[in-house]
C-alpha cells in the first residue's frame, strides 16, 4: 500500500469508529429510511379507492340501479344513499362525501328509447387529483353500465380501450417507491457528510490533522468511504423492500442500478462534505444541508412534480441536480427495464456530479487554520 | 547551523488589520526545551501554529530543520509532533483508538504502534491503559496521554501549546519531569505557557506580550538583566502591613507588592531604603530573596509601556 492509500485508510477507519459510537448518526441513518418507506410506501397512497359518493335516486329503475351496481362493484366509490335533496344537503354540509350523482326521474325511460339519459355528478372540485380521477372512473363505468345493459340486444359501440404500459394497474406505488431512494440519499448523505469536517473544525482535531502528513485529498476521500458503506446499505434495504414488501418488479440489470447508485451517493455524500469543508460550523452545515439536499429532492427531481409539466425555464434547472438524474434511471431500470444506451445521458450527468463535486470538496479544503 | 533547529525572522502574523505576531525573531537550539512565555491573547498559539506549518504567514521567514516552512510543510510534518490547546484525544473513542489513529496518521505499522505505546505508557507512568472512551478520563492522564500521542511517531520537534493548563500541581510537575526526559534524550521541545513557575524548567524562554518578544534569555540571565539587585523581602514584626505599604510607596522608595502577611520590594531609592528600615527596625525585619520570573515578567511588561 502506497502512502496515499495507508492515509486514507487511516481516516476512513477513524471515521468508522466514530460512525460506530455515535447513536445519533447510526439512528438517522438506519432510522430515517424505514420512515420514508413507511411514510410514502403505506400512508400516503395517490391512488383513490373508496371515495364516499351520495346517490340521490329519483328514478328507482332497472337502468339506474345497474349503474349504482357498477359503480360500487368496481370498487372505487362507497355509495351513499340520500332518500330527499335535505338528507344530500347535510351530508354535503358535513363534508361526509365527496360527491354527489343524482338520477333524474325518466332516466330509464330515455334509456329505453335510444335517446340520451342525463344524470348530473356533483365532484368536490378542492381535490383536483380526486375529482379529475372520479370523473374518469364514472366514465367508465357508464360504459360498462351500457355494454351490460345492451349485450343481450345488439354489440357495443366502439370504445377505446387504454392500456397502461409498464404500470398496468397504474398503482402510485410502483411510481413511488422505485423513486424513494432518491429522496433518502438525496437528504440522509448530505446530512451525514455535512457535519463531519464542521465538526473537525469546531472541536480543534482537524488543526491536529492537518499537523500530520495528511493532504486533503487523503481526508476527503477517506472520510467518503464509510459514508459510503452506510447509505449503500441504505439503498440495498430500500431495494429488498420495494422487491419483497411492496413487490414492485425489477425490469432492468442490477449492475446498473448499483453503478446509478454509486456515482449519486459519492456525489451527494461529497456536496455534503463541500458544505462542511466551507461552513466549517455544524450549525449552518446543517441547514445548508437540509436546504441543498431536501428541497431538491422532492421538487426537481420529479419524484412528485412530473418535470414535463413544468416551465421549460425550471425543466433547465433541474437539469443541475443529480436527483432528476437518478430518478429517470431508478424509475426506468424498474418499470421499464431500460438498458445503459437509452440511460447514457443521465449517467454521464451522474458521473460528472460526483468527480465534480469530489474536486470541489478538495480544492475548498483549507490546510491552514486561520480563522 | 546544525545546532540551530528553529530559526524565525522578522514574522508577522495578522488577521485583518490586528497583528496577532509583530514582527518577532528568535532561534532554538536542537535539544533544548524553549519555553515561550505570556498571557492569554499574547500571540503564544498564534506562533505555534505557523512552526507547525498550519498557518501561513504574513511575512517573514521560518526555518524549521533548514527548511522554508511556507514553501514546503509536507517535509517539515512527518519529523514534528503537536499538542493543541484545544484539542488533544478523540473523546468518544478509547485510549488503544486514539494511539491507532495517531500512529496510521505517520505510517506506522500495527506492531510498531503497539510496541510504541506499551514504551510511551510505561514513559509517563501509566502501568495499565485504560479501557472506556478518553471522556471518562481525568484532565490530567488525558494530557499525559495526549502527549504519549503526539510522539507516538518518535519526533524530533515536539510543540507543546499550553499542556498544564488547567491541571493539578501534581500533574504539572509529572509532566514536566517528563519534558526534561525528553529533552535529555535530545528532543527539541518547543513549549508554551502562562505559569511563571514552569518556565523554571525551560533551558531558554521568551517573554511575549501583545504580539512582541520582551525578552529571550535563560531564566537566570533574565533574573539577573532585569534585577541587578535583589528583591526584598520584609516580615512585619509589629505594625500595620497596609499602612506599611502605603508609607513606602508614598516615600517612592520602590515596587511594593503584598506577599501574603509579607511585602516585597524592588527598591529603587536605595539610600532612601535603609534610611526608612533603620527609622523602622520595631516593626519588620528585612532579607533579599531571589527574584520569580513573574518578578521579571511583570518589570519586563512594565518597561516596556
Amino acid at each position: 500500500m502506497n502512502t496515499r492509500a495507508k492515509h486514507i485508510m487511516a481516516i476512513a477507519s477513524k471515521e468508522a469508529k466514530h460512525i460506530k459510537r455515535d447513536i445519533f448518526t447510526l439512528s438517522v441513518a438506519l432510522v430515517l429510511p424505514m420512515v420514508f418507506v413507511v411514510f410514502f410506501g403505506f400512508v400516503i397512497n395517490l391512488d383513490y379507492h373508496h371515495i364516499p359518493l351520495t346517490v340521490r335516486d329519483n328514478d328507482q329503475s332497472h337502468t339506474s340501479r345497474e349503474l349504482l351496481t357498477q359503480a360500487s362493484a368496481a370498487g372505487y366509490f362507497d355509495i351513499i344513499s340520500a332518500h330527499t335533496p335535505l338528507e344530500a344537503e347535510e351530508q354535503l354540509q358535513q363534508n361526509r362525501m365527496r360527491g354527489l350523482l343524482i338520477i333524474p326521474h325518466g332516466f330509464h325511460t330515455a334509456f329505453t328509447n335510444g335517446e340520451v339519459a342525463h344524470a348530473q355528478l356533483l365532484i368536490d372540485g378542492t381535490d383536483n387529483t380526486m375529482a379529475a380521477l372520479a370523473t374518469t372512473y364514472m366514465q367508465g363505468i357508464v360504459q360498462a353500465t351500457q355494454q351490460a345493459l345492451l349485450s343481450s340486444h345488439e354489440p357495443p359501440t366502439a370504445a377505446i380501450r387504454t392500456r397502461y404500459l409498464f404500470n398496468p394497474e397504474l398503482n402510485s406505488r410502483w411510481f413511488i417507491v422505485p423513486a424513494l431512494s432518491t429522496v433518502i440519499i438525496g437528504f440522509l448523505a448530505i446530512i451525514l457528510t455535512a457535519l463531519t469536517v464542521a465538526r473537525e473544525w469546531e472541536n480543534g482535531s482537524m488543526e491536529l490533522l492537518l499537523s500530520t502528513p495528511l493532504r486533503p485529498l487523503e481526508i476527503v476521500v477517506g472520510k467518503l468511504l464509510p459514508y459510503f458503506a452506510l447509505t449503500f446499505f441504505d439503498v440495498l434495504l430500500v431495494f429488498a423492500l420495494a422487491l419483497l414488501v411492496f413487490r414492485i418488479p425489477f425490469h432492468g440489470s442490477f449492475v446498473l442500478y448499483l453503478t446509478a447508485c454509486l456515482f449519486y451517493i459519492m456525489g451527494a455524500l461529497a456536496l455534503g462534505l463541500l458544505i462542511s469543508v466551507i461552513t466549517r460550523q455544524q450549525q449552518s452545515a446543517i441547514q445548508f444541508g437540509f436546504a441543498i439536499g431536501l428541497l431538491p429532492s422532492f421538487m426537481f427531481s420529479g419524484f412528485i412534480f412530473p418535470i414535463e409539466n413544468m416551465p421549460a425555464f425550471f425543466q433547465y434547472v433541474t437539469m443541475l441536480f443529480p436527483q432528476r438524474w437518478f430518478l429517470q434511471i431508478s424509475r426506468a431500470l424498474f418499470l421499464s427495464g431500460s438498458g445503459l444506451i437509452d440511460l447514457i445521458g443521465p449517467f454521464i450527468a451522474l458521473f460528472l456530479f460526483m468527480t465534480g463535486m469530489i474536486t470541489l470538496a478538495i480544492r475548498n479544503f483549507k490546510t491552514d487554520v486561520e480563522p | 547551523m546544525n545546532d540551530t533547529i528553529i530559526q524565525v525572522k522578522n514574522l508577522v502574523i495578522a488577521f485583518g488589520n490586528f497583528k496577532a505576531v509583530n514582527d518577532i525573531s528568535f532561534e532554538v537550539r536542537r535539544g533544548e526545551i524553549f519555553g515561550f512565555l505570556g498571557a492569554n491573547g499574547a500571540g503564544k498559539t498564534t506562533t505555534i501554529r505557523t512552526l507547525c506549518g498550519i498557518l501561513n504567514p504574513t511575512s517573514g521567514q521560518v526555518f524549521v530543520n533548514g527548511t522554508d516552512v511556507a514553501a514546503s510543510t509536507a517535509v517539515l510534518k512527518p519529523h514534528i509532533g503537536y499538542m493543541s490547546q484545544k484539542f488533544t484525544l478523540y473523546p468518544d473513542l478509547t485510549v488503544r483508538e486514539n494511539m491507532d489513529i495517531a500512529g496510521s496518521l505517520y505510517e506506522l505499522t500495527h506492531t510498531q504502534i503497539l510496541n510504541r505505546t506499551e514504551e510511551l505508557f510505561q514513559f509517563i507512568g501509566l502501568t495499565d491503559i485504560p479501557k472506556g472512551p478518553v471522556r471518562q478520563l481525568s484532565g490530567g492522564t488525558k494530557q499525559m496521554i495526549a502527549l504519549a500521542a503526539s510522539i507516538l511517531h518518535d519526533p524530533d520537534l515536539i510543540f507543546l501549546d499550553e499542556p498544564t493548563a488547567g491541571t493539578s500541581p501534581q500533574t504539572r510537575q509529572a509532566f514536566w519531569e517528563l519534558i526534561r526526559r525528553l529533552s535529555s534524550q535530545g528532543k527539541t521541545i518547543f513549549v508554551t505557557t502562562h505559569y511563571m513557575d514552569e518556565a523554571e524548567y525551560c533551558h531558554r524562554i521568551v517573554l511575549m506580550e501583545r504580539g512582541r518578544i520582551l525578552a529571550t534569555d535563560t531564566p537566570a540571565n533574565l533574573k539577573a538583566i532585569y534585577f541587578p539587585q535583589k528583591p526584598i523581602e520584609l516580615t512585619l514584626t509589629g505594625g500595620n502591613q497596609q499602612a506599611v505599604a502605603q508609607e513606602m510607596r508614598r516615600l517612592s522608595l520602590g515596587e511594593v507588592s503584598v506577599f501574603g502577611s509579607k511585602l516585597r520590594v524592588n527598591v529603587t531609592d536605595h539610600t532612601a531604603f535603609e534610611n526608612y528600615c533603620q527609622k523602622h527596625k520595631a516593626d519588620f525585619t528585612t532579607r533579599p530573596v531571589d527574584p520569580t520570573l513573574d518578578d521579571v515578567f511583570l518589570k519586563a511588561i512594565s518597561g516596556a509601556k
